[in-house]
């Protein structure tokens, strides 16, 4: 009942091509049909997945926002700054620094467009979050924004490629890394792996996109789950800046 | 291969005699002067403009200024694509210099990028040099090189040194030579009668059976519309084709 295994050689395990992509993004929408998660198709041949949530959020205008001193640290470090722990050091300061943006969003699984009133400080946002196949990475791209109920959007960061419009993104660079142990398990195993539901449950969270576990129970669980999760993650957005 | 250099020269030195002039919405103290600049092709709007501020900063009323932006006729500049790839795209046919209008107010936020900070630029000129390596060479040898290497491509661009940007660019131009060429060509095809900012897809430039593409195979690749429709649709009333192959403006 589970679609069609996605058998790949052994060189191609981690590489994710177009057909492939659009195979991994069907599945997901009839799942997140099923599971009422909103996610839809947008754009034709050359598309992406969309979806959209309201969050109440609390933000801290000081910290958060400025980002004067950036800096190259933003963008990718090559392999010979990770071994300086750079990499480490932007993964703790991005998991700190969500706390700070997050505030008190609801849980997914139970409502979509609740917001909790918060004396003074909160604020409703409006989160788009859009999942593009880059050609030059040949993995999936996290793409989001957020809007306050004016619509004015907050720092941007990147140019979306089929918009044209601002938007934050996930920079793709680091996603072959660490996605191999968890479809390399996979293959080990003989279990189907659905890439593009794998890599959204590893990067969703770190920008509040919950994906629900119920996506999980329609598959078997992945054993390199925990690999994956403390994987370094590159993130493009000076949102994640270190100090 | 001395005309093979003089190219690299002739792409990097090549600039666009550009005059910038105050938005007229704008509140001023004093009558504002134009500013003349010749913008380097190869550079970012941000990046080369600090001077444009200076100068409109000495009129307008500084206080409610926000972040500069620059228009023409209408469109919000990207100041993330090349300088070049701006003038070409929106104004190759009008008489030089061309001219910008700066804007100190209503930031167009779902145009344009915010840029507060010229770290902005470094970061966003490094992800572009590193996912071309990611085509050209799957990331290898950009991800080899030290952050000091990184760094004099940057400083390179940012103070128009070509010796010390290609010291380090001619590593990213290198490829092994029973390849014959890179892994795929990092490129984009820009149109303006689009909602998409570009085309950009995987390439060859040697075919698997050992044929070098041209640029003509790119277009076909990307463009297939068949001639057959192009002659139906876009012939002249005298029922011809005009195509035509303009030079590349000599600035």
């Amino acid at each position: 009942m589970y679609p069609a295994v996605l058998r790949v050689a052994e060189m191609s395990l981690c590489v994710l091509d177009e057909e492939k992509f659009h195979l991994c993004c069907q599945l997901l929408l009839q799942l997140s049909e099923q599971l009422g998660d909103g996610w839809t198709w947008e754009g034709g041949q050359e598309g992406y997945l969309r979806k959209t949530a309201l969050r109440s959020v609390v933000i801290d205008s000081s910290s958060v926002w400025d980002y004067e001193g950036g800096g190259a640290d933003t963008s990718c470090p090559s392999r010979s700054e990770q071994q300086e722990g750079e990499q480490e050091q932007a993964a703790v300061d991005a998991s700190a620094d969500t706390d700070s943006i997050k505030g008190d969003m609801e849980d997914e699984e139970e409502d979509d467009g609740v917001c909790v009133a918060s004396a003074g400080s909160s604020q409703l946002l409006q989160y788009e979050y859009h999942i593009l196949h880059s050609c030059s990475y040949s993995t999936p791209v996290l793409y989001f924004r957020a809007c306050t109920q004016e619509g004015r959007s907050l720092s941007l960061e990147e140019e979306h490629p089929l918009l044209g419009q601002p938007f934050f993104m996930l920079h793709p660079c680091r996603t072959e890394e660490f996605m191999r142990p968890v479809l390399q398990a996979a293959q080990d195993q003989h279990r189907p792996v659905n890439y593009v539901l794998s890599w959204l449950s590893v990067v969703g969270p770190v920008v509040g996109l919950d994906v629900p576990l119920k996506y999980s129970t329609l598959l078997p669980p992945p054993a390199a789950q925990s690999q994956a999760d403390s994987a370094p993650l590159c993130l493009s957005a000076s949102l994640w800046s270190p100090p | 291969m001395a005309d093979d250099k003089d190219v690299l020269r002739d792409v990097w030195f090549g600039r666009i005699p550009t005059c910038f002039l105050l938005n007229q919405d704008e509140v001023t103290e004093r009558e504002a002067e134009p500013y003349y600049l010749l913008l380097p092709r190869v550079s970012y709007l941000t990046l080369v403009t600090d001077k444009v501020k200076k100068h409109f900063h000495k009129v307008i009323r500084t206080d409610d200024a926000e972040e500069m932006w620059f228009e023409y006729e209408g469109t919000p500049l990207k100041w993330h694509y090349p300088i070049g790839v701006l003038f070409d795209l929106h104004a190759s046919n009008t008489v030089l210099p061309w001219s910008i209008t700066v804007h100190f107010k209503n930031f167009p936020e779902r145009d344009l990028l915010h840029c507060p900070s010229h770290s902005v630029i470094e970061a966003h000129f490094m992800s572009s040099i590193k996912e071309a390596d990611a085509l050209k060479h799957k990331s290898q040898v950009v991800n080899d090189m030290q952050k000091k290497d990184h760094k004099q491509l940057w400083m390179g661009l940012q103070n128009d040194k070509f010796d010390q940007f290609w010291a380090m660019n001619r590593k990213l131009m290198e490829y092994p030579t029973e390849d014959g060429g890179f892994r795929f060509i990092p490129f984009r095809i820009y149109q303006t009668l689009s909602d998409r900012p570009f085309i950009q897809k995987q390439f060859r430039p040697v075919s698997p059976e050992g044929h070098v593409h041209t640029l003509g195979d790119l277009l076909k690749e990307v463009y297939p519309t068949p001639l057959q429709w192009l002659s139906e649709h876009l012939s002249h009333p005298d029922s011809f084709l005009h195509i035509c192959v303009i030079p590349v403006p000599s600035d």
